[in-house]
């Protein structure tokens, strides 16, 4: 026997007592490793959703939302000032516009149904206010007949639209820097028009060649033309106009400075916005469960801590006169010491098994019930417009829009990850094991130290004691 | 063997200054059985603790084995009260969830000695002082208090010590038992050549030794040859 074998069987002395120490013990170590599961959950969850979400910002002309409002564009010059500011990787410009039945040959893809007449016209074909003009009526006393436009993008990255990255069903990329008549146009465009790669149209009086036909899986979207910037800008008369700005940052953590510095770069004539804070909303319920669990961790951990403390010293206390005897028949404070903490070792990793069994077994369920707990109905709530209607934009035919911040909000909202909020994943990996077995590890030589001072200070002479 | 020379050791009381012991002399030769009798609150456990390294003199000398006591630094205490000595208790102070073999190892343990010959050596010892081997293997709570001192003296004697200190020894036994366990004191003495110094009550012993050191208020008043 050694102080090894000696120090766990000590631990074995009284049963009861070791019990309830191991299940208390257990129950704090559980609680720990069900709260440290929860934390890396919860944190790569927070981690994947600002990731997807993006370290982009938008800015747009102040005044303008979608099709809606107004204002002035803002222009190629105060884009490339932004270009020059700190922490900018990348400046994409766009510009959008509608082509109407006089501006093109193309016929929408979209019907106007109940929908785009409530909003821009009358089911009988009166009262279509200003936007009548895009459909058949040409005089205040004909009876107007709605068609929805086709949407004109032109922008300097034509791989993206409405803040997703397009798919290409066939045919090439364009590139959006070079003023060339091309276009990419959307999939049920291309069928209601029988375009193909190759294809052309007109628009603006001009001929278009479509380079490729993509999809992004909405009927809205697919109702869309890609131009190069230059071009539209050119054929749709606003050279130098840029309705939106994407800016690509290059870090995350940087994304408010630059927002602060567009702003205060462009002042009010634009409205400058990032994810970040529709994230941040988005987040808030995560990162308060986050909290929560760091909280509950370290309290947990000083519990065990505490108890194991104080079982220690209890035990010290009990067996003054046997470690008076040790150190009278020879034996070392280190030796006597190390006995003492072996013991604490061994309740601790009773405890700890106890422990992983509640972590592994409770992990998950606590996790969805704190994250379940604190998300309100609006955090997952997803919409399901119907098809081709986009807002108020899906029949509109205002004469031009920004559009970029609404699509930005909209990649927020339509991010996976921040749709599934409270689909989390609370695995219990090697990782989070070795964690826990390193939580007990120092529970336990928390819970040594003060005895292990106590043991120090116990005179051989003790033993001499008569009681 | 042993040799003290004015030993005085002296506590704080409140304000006053208490003697436990006071410039005690004397000297105890090699193999010789030496005990030592005087009332409660005499300082005979203050000597033995003192002999024992347990405790500090205040002042004065002692010399085991050619050793000063006084200044040896605590690495070396810890050595000495391992190895040069051996002690027996009035209550055994045996571990009880140690057997008896494991109690008798332990001070083997700690002097480094290779565990196959600490369990011999073990077993050896208590088949000396006379424990059947059906009860080597027991907890000191399965064992008589003759049988508890029996494996207390087999544990003192584990590192062969050259001087043991017992302090009462047969205090809590029984008179038939207390006369055997003194028997085996003496016996050792005579055959391993070990000095022994005894506390005792029990005059009837303390008149079967080599020599009896009385105390008195922490002062030797007797030394019987």
């Amino acid at each position: 026997m050694n102080v090894f074998t000696r120090g766990m069987r000590n631990a074995f002395r009284n049963g009861v007592r070791t019990g309830s120490i191991v299940l208390i013990l257990g129950l704090s170590i559980g609680l720990s490793l069900t709260m440290l599961v929860a934390h890396r959950a919860v944190g790569q969850k927070i981690a994947s959703v600002k990731s997807s979400i993006g370290d982009t910002v938008s800015v747009t002309p102040a005044g303008v939302n979608g099709f809606e409002g107004g204002g002035n564009p803002l222009t190629s010059t105060q884009i490339n000032q932004i270009s020059s500011l700190a922490h900018i990787t990348s400046v994409s410009s766009s510009i959008n516009d509608r082509l109407t039945t006089s501006s093109t040959n193309l016929v929408s893809a979209i019907d106007a149904g109940s929908l785009g007449r409530r909003f821009f016209g009358n089911a009988n074909g009166s009262g279509g206010d200003n936007f009548g003009g895009f459909g058949g009526g040409g005089t205040s006393n004909a009876v107007p007949v709605f068609t929805p436009p086709v949407t004109a993008l032109g922008t300097t990255d034509p791989t993206m639209l409405n803040g997703s990255t397009i798919a290409l069903k066939s045919g090439k990329q364009i590139s959006g820097t070079a003023d060339t008549a091309v276009a990419l146009i959307g999939s049920s465009l291309a069928a209601k028009n029988n375009l193909t790669v190759g294809s052309t149209f007109t628009a603006y009086g001009a001929t278009i060649t479509v380079t490729g036909i993509f999809d992004t899986g909405t009927d809205f979207s697919n109702n869309t033309v890609i131009f190069p910037l230059s071009t539209l800008q050119r054929l749709s008369n606003q050279t130098g106009d840029v309705t939106s700005a994407t800016v690509t940052v290059d870090t995350l953590s940087n994304v408010s400075s630059v927002v602060s510095a567009i702003k205060s770069k462009l002042g009010p004539a634009a409205d400058v916005t990032s994810s970040e804070a529709s994230a941040t909303t988005a987040l808030a319920p995560l990162q308060s469960v986050q909290n929560v669990s760091l909280y509950s961790l370290i309290g947990a951990i000083i519990a065990g801590g505490v108890i194991i403390l104080l079982t220690m010293v209890m035990i010290v206390r009990e067996r003054k006169r046997e470690i008076g005897v040790a150190k009278a028949i020879g034996a070392s404070n280190i030796r006597v010491i190390s006995e003492f903490v072996v013991e604490s070792f061994t309740l601790t990793i009773l405890g700890a098994i106890i422990g992983l069994l509640i972590g592994v077994i409770g992990g998950q369920p606590v996790t969805k019930t704190l994250v379940k707990n604190s998300s309100t109905p609006s955090d997952t709530s997803m919409s399901m417009p119907a098809p081709g209607a986009n807002g108020f934009e899906r029949a509109s035919g205002s004469r031009m829009g920004g559009g970029s911040f609404r699509n930005f909000a909209r990649g927020v909202r339509n991010n996976s990850a921040i749709k599934g909020l409270d689909n989390i994943n609370a695995e219990i990996g090697w990782s989070i094991l070795l964690d826990g077995f390193g939580a007990a590890i120092l529970i336990a030589a928390v819970g040594s130290t003060l005895a292990a001072g106590m043991i120090a200070k116990v005179r051989p002479s003790e033993v001499m004691r008569v009681e | 063997m042993l040799r003290v020379t004015q030993l005085t050791k002296t506590f704080r009381s409140g304000d006053t200054e208490v003697y436990a012991a006071s410039n005690i002399t004397f000297e105890v030769p090699k193999g010789q059985f030496a005990s030592v009798i005087g009332r409660s609150g005499s300082g005979k456990s203050t000597l033995l603790s003192l002999l024992g390294a347990l405790d500090k003199p205040t002042s004065g000398e002692i010399i085991v084995d050619g050793q000063d006591l006084t200044k040896l630094h605590d690495h070396q205490l810890i050595s000495y009260r391992c190895k040069t000595i051996g002690f027996i208790f009035q209550n055994y102070n045996l571990v009880p969830n140690l057997t008896a073999i494991e109690n008798v190892m332990l001070p083997m343990e700690f002097a480094g000695m290779p565990k196959k010959q600490r369990k011999a050596r073990a077993i050896d010892l208590l088949n000396q002082v006379g424990l059947q081997d059906d009860k080597q293997l027991r907890k000191p709570g399965r064992l008589s208090g003759g049988e508890q001192q029996r494996v207390a003296i087999a544990r003192a004697l584990a590192n062969k010590p050259k001087l043991i200190l017992a302090d009462e020894p047969t205090g809590n036994l029984d008179s038939t038992t207390g006369k055997m366990i003194f028997d085996l004191l003496h016996g050792l003495s005579r055959s391993e050549g070990t000095t022994i110094i005894a506390v005792t009550h029990d005059l009837s012993i303390a008149g079967k030794t080599d020599a009896t050191f009385t105390l008195q208020d922490g002062k030797l008043v007797s030394d019987a040859r």
